[in-house]
């Protein structure tokens, strides 16, 4: 009899809980998509780098430097070369700049929010004046792609000419300088955009991505085909 | 295919945080470790007096700190926009939430040295306009328990977040670690321990071989124990794991960092102490001369164990 009081009352709660546990479950699921539908009107800026186009002439560089008013000896954009001694005449170029990363360690980190991601844009940015140069953010940055501009004293990277370019609604001057069209900027959040129909048809990989920030850049390695 | 497009060059100029910030990771390591053991001591003991040890703890605890803070703001490249960070918080950070640790803990240690010298402020500050102070010290005996208490727990909040602060670094192997945390904590109260046991001795006339000097001198070995433990587990993470932490156990073996961990952490900060304690007889051993050369050894070994993790760290890269 007591056994049965007992049972009866373990599944009145198991009844009840399951009811309460499950509204609460409905409304963080309704939560999460409100918010995945807002975040899907917001923009999400990334680039691509095709190896198989770049011929590392470094005019990206020079435009970068010129467009954002980068100190001499420093850069926020460089092109290395990454060809194979042995192999000599198969030239092998990648670009070095700011990975925009979605979950970026350099906004996680810096104590001021002087690294910060752009409101509108969502890209990742500074404002200098909040910078103390605490050079929190670039040795949090897995990519070793951050700087301290000597002549702004403040941390630095590579913004898509956020404050230059597209603040007059142009491409990065990057982008622009490039002959070969090895450069392609746009939203990827946009599915009619120039960058997603590339994807779609092309495959371009992340860098390190093991280190799991979700880096906007992508690359098109140049990949042998037929042996 | 992925060798030819992952980049291998940085924009960084290697060690970005230097010798500064090591300094100021030894500093706030003694400031910490000195105010835990000695009011660990004082509770343990149930001590109500001054007792040279705490003297000497809550003074070397707010003085260092202070200099800390001296290394922490003049390693910015824009010192003079320091207080940006005191305005600007950031709870993602580990530097926010430290910075507002130390916001607390600096007043706690100076209102504990304030405390525990009352006897001597009164006579030797009484001529001064600061004794139109005096009034608060009532006040202050009345919430010293809690002061001590706050103070405690803030210690080893500080120690422990100086830790935190590098083990973020996810690109260098030697410092992205969970044991780096605990090593700080523990290297921070060996020398604490150390530097505030000198200065008890030399400025408060402590007995270097009874009393609280005692109590120290028997829990001394086990934190160092403690310490290599740590060190070596460190050591083992790195050789059993991907091929950039295999890379980076390099640190302990080759180059210039080597040498200041095998010379410095080890030789001065472990051996100087263990073998003018246990090696050369009891005579030596009980000797003023050991007692201050193990001190100053044991802090010396702290620094170049920072100094160690922050250079070796950050020079091996994943």
């Amino acid at each position: 009899m007591e056994q049965d009081e007992k049972r009866r009352n373990f599944l009145k709660y198991l009844g009840a809980s399951s009811v309460v546990v499950g509204t609460i479950g409905q409304g963080v699921l309704a939560e999460e998509q409100a918010q995945t539908s807002n975040e899907s009107k917001k923009p999400h800026y990334g680039m691509i780098f095709d190896q198989n186009k770049c011929v590392g002439c470094t005019e990206c560089e020079v435009s970068c430097h010129k467009v954002n008013a980068v100190p001499q000896g420093q850069a926020r954009l460089y092109v290395q070369n990454k060809t194979d001694p042995k192999t000599p005449m198969e030239k092998r170029y990648v670009r070095v700049s700011c990975q925009q990363c979605e979950d970026a360690p350099c906004v996680n980190v810096c104590p001021t929010k002087a690294c910060h991601r752009d409101e509108k844009t969502g890209i990742v940015t500074m404002n200098a004046d909040d910078c103390i140069a605490c050079k929190y953010c670039i040795v949090a940055c897995p990519y070793d792609v951050r700087f301290i501009n000597h002549e702004t004293k403040a941390a630095e990277n590579c913004n898509f000419c956020l404050n230059t370019n597209f603040a007059k609604k142009q491409d990065p001057a990057c982008v622009q300088a490039c002959k070969y069209k090895a450069l392609v900027f746009g939203d990827l959040n946009d599915q009619d955009s120039y960058i997603n129909q590339i994807l779609h048809v092309k495959d371009a990989v992340r860098m390190k991505p093991t280190f799991g920030t979700k880096p906007s850049l992508r690359y098109i390695p140049v990949v042998k085909v037929g042996v | 295919m992925n060798e030819a497009i992952e980049f291998t060059v940085g924009f960084s100029h290697g060690v970005e945080w230097g010798w500064p910030i090591g300094v100021y990771l030894l500093l706030a390591g003694i400031s910490g470790g000195a105010l835990i053991v000695s009011l660990a001591l004082r509770y343990y003991k149930r001590q109500v007096e001054e007792t040279p040890l705490l003297k000497a703890a809550s003074l070397v605890s707010f003085v260092t700190i202070v200099f800390g803070m001296v290394f922490l703001v003049g390693d910015l490249e824009k010192p003079l926009y320091f207080w940006k960070i005191l305005i600007n918080y950031n709870f993602k950070s580990v530097m926010s939430i430290g910075v507002l640790a130390l916001c607390l803990y600096i007043p706690l240690t100076f209102v504990l040295v304030a405390v525990v010298f009352e006897g001597w402020i009164k006579e030797h500050l009484s001529a001064t306009p600061l004794s139109k102070l005096f009034f608060l010290f009532p006040l202050l005996k009345a919430l010293r328990p809690a002061v001590e208490v706050l103070a405690f727990v803030f210690a080893i909040v500080v120690c422990a977040y100086t830790g935190f602060l590098i083990s973020v670094l996810v690109r260098f192997p030697l410092l992205n670690t969970a044991i780096l945390p605990a090593l700080f904590v523990v290297s921070g109260l060996s020398a604490g321990t150390a530097f505030s046991s000198l200065i008890a001795s030399f400025f408060f006339k402590a007995d270097a071989h009874g009393g609280d000097m005692k109590t120290l001198h028997t829990i001394e070995w086990p934190v160092m124990a403690l310490e290599m433990l740590l060190l070596f587990m460190l050591f083992v993470s790195l050789i059993v794991g991907t091929s950039f932490d295999k890379q980076t156990a390099g640190a302990f073996s080759q180059g210039g960092y080597s040498a200041l961990f095998w010379f410095g952490v080890v030789g001065i900060g472990f051996g100087v102490p263990l073998v003018f304690n246990f090696l050369l007889g009891k005579k030596v051993a009980h000797s003023a001369f050991a007692f201050y050369l193990s001190g100053a050894a044991s802090v010396l070994g702290v620094l170049s164990l920072r100094l160690f993790i922050l250079y070796a760290g950050q020079t091996f890269s994943a």
